[in-house]
């Protein structure tokens, strides 16, 4: 039986999650009806998600070294600096 | 907060206009837990130029200064038990600085902001060169907003050279970082590290005051991925390199939640992260944060954060028990505290102060400085990871963040 080789494997899986996610944020999307003229809140610094991108990936990679896990926060990288 | 509201909204229109930001952002982590400490201290700086509403252009520095003593040769309980009075357990110092310089551009058209990075790391037995790519686009009122990033690192690890005709379980760990580039050292070799990584990010404003986030993260890493300096013993005599797959493939799903609760005047942050992989390590992580102004342009965030992991397949405290040549821990064997189970609760602080200038300049040439400070304390728990069957006590880890940001 042809199988795919192990980087491969990952695809399809891959595929229908980020194909399943386009589909819910086109129909969920759409429900939202915040107006730009109410979006003070959301748009002030206590509201974002990321404030301070490079202190926030510095943690992320303290902490990624002391965790078997990953992901979730940025997949851009650099180096090991595993030790 | 309405007030500061409406400077970020200033703020935000200015940012088009924006010349230059500086941003420079200090880590130092630490940690001592039994016979082993580890200090890392991480400084970085970016500079960010946008010469035109559709370009902004960006350069970096980040650093790593590694000191301390990790563990160099791991046994469990069994073999303790067996080897009365003898120290099992060898610790190596290290001492390490990685370098990484990068450089990047966006590119901006209409709703869609597309990034690309380019990251050199270098250390004296590691070379990375990472490719990264994002593109960021808007939707209904600029209510969604969508990212795809992809990353690809094209990694070089040394490792001491193997006689031909031995086996992992005979393999013999790297002594130290001499000779690993830049010389023809018949006893150093290296090892090629293949990253691919890919992220797919949904944020979504439903309400005035409420915002999530969802993230699906994919990893595949092909190469040598164990630590070239740290040794396992296997049997009574018998003590090898470590040794882990060099195949893993890494998923993850993390959902992300702001409310801002008007009548306390509090951002509450909310966040899950769900983990597998093919080394069959499984975790969870869940995250509590408060924010909220105490004046203008002054914040505190308190946060909780809580993991907890399984083991991979391949794990064990002790490998001297004889296990299946063929099973998982008969083929890998590894002294990797981060592939134990193991749970941890972070505790931490930090502060923010933003002062921005009225009439666009502040101590006569900045438009606006932003400076943060954070601490924070991680206490973990290994279910099994020991020295020698004594567990490791006093594993705490504290991290300091300082940052500062300018624009111009």
């Amino acid at each position: 039986m042809h199988t795919l080789h192990p980087r491969l494997a990952i695809l399809p899986r891959t595929a229908c999650l980020i194909l399943g996610t386009i589909l819910a944020v086109r129909f969920l999307a759409a429900c939202a009806t915040v107006k730009p003229q109410q979006r003070a809140v959301l748009a002030d610094p206590i509201m974002q998600f990321e404030g301070d991108p490079q202190a926030a990936a510095q943690m992320r990679h303290a902490v990624d070294n002391r965790e078997g896990s990953y992901g979730g926060g940025g997949v851009s990288g650099g180096g090991c600096g595993c030790n | 907060m309405v007030g500061m509201s409406l400077v970020s909204a200033a703020s935000a229109a200015r940012a088009s206009a924006q010349v230059a930001v500086v941003d420079t952002a200090h880590t130092l982590y630490h940690e001592a837990p039994t016979r082993t400490n580890m200090t890392v201290y991480t400084p970085g700086v970016d500079v960010a130029v946008t010469p035109a509403s559709w370009l902004t252009v960006r350069g970096g520095y980040e650093a790593d200064v590694v000191s301390g003593a990790s563990v160099g040769v791991k046994a469990g309980p069994a073999y303790a038990a067996v080897n009365p009075g003898a120290d099992v357990i060898s610790t190596a110092s290290v001492r390490d600085y990685r370098h990484a310089p990068r450089a990047g551009v966006t590119l901006r058209h209409g709703d869609v902001a597309y990034t690309a990075q380019y990251t050199y790391g270098t250390e004296n037995d590691y070379k990375s060169h990472s490719f990264f790519v994002s593109a960021r686009t808007e939707a209904y009122d600029h209510n969604t907003q969508l990212e795809l990033s992809y990353s690809r690192n094209a990694d070089l690890v040394c490792d001491r050279t193997q006689a031909v005709n031995d086996k992992p379980p005979r393999f013999r760990a790297l002594e130290d970082s001499r000779g690993c580039f830049g010389s023809s050292d018949p006893l150093r070799t290296r090892h090629t590290v293949s990253i691919d990584a890919l992220q797919a990010t949904w944020t979504q404003a439903w309400t005035p005051t409420v915002a999530t986030q969802l993230a699906y993260t994919a990893q595949i890493l092909d190469g040598f991925q164990s630590n070239p300096y740290r040794s396992v013993i296997l049997a009574q005599g018998l003590k090898a390199q470590e040794h882990s797959p060099d195949h893993r493939a890494r998923h993850s799903i993390a959902a992300r939640a702001n409310v801002y609760v008007r009548p306390l005047k509090v951002a509450v942050r909310l966040a899950a992260r769900g983990y597998r992989d093919t080394w069959d390590l499984w975790s969870a992580t869940f995250e509590l944060e408060a924010e909220r102004y105490f004046f203008e342009g002054f914040r505190i965030a308190a946060r909780a954060r809580y993991y907890a992991q399984t083991g991979t397949s391949f794990w064990s405290d002790d490998y001297t028990g004889g296990n299946k040549p063929l099973g998982p821990k008969g083929q890998y064997f590894t002294g990797d505290r981060e592939l134990s189970p193991f749970h941890s609760l972070a505790l931490g602080l930090r502060m923010t102060y933003t002062v921005e200038s009225a009439n666009g300049h502040l101590a006569g040439l900045m438009r606006s400085l932003k400076i943060g400070a954070s601490a924070e304390v991680v206490n973990f728990s290994y279910d099994e990871y020991t020295l020698g069957g004594i567990p490791i006590t006093n594993a705490r880890a504290y991290v300091l963040g300082l940052n500062a940001s300018a624009s111009f």
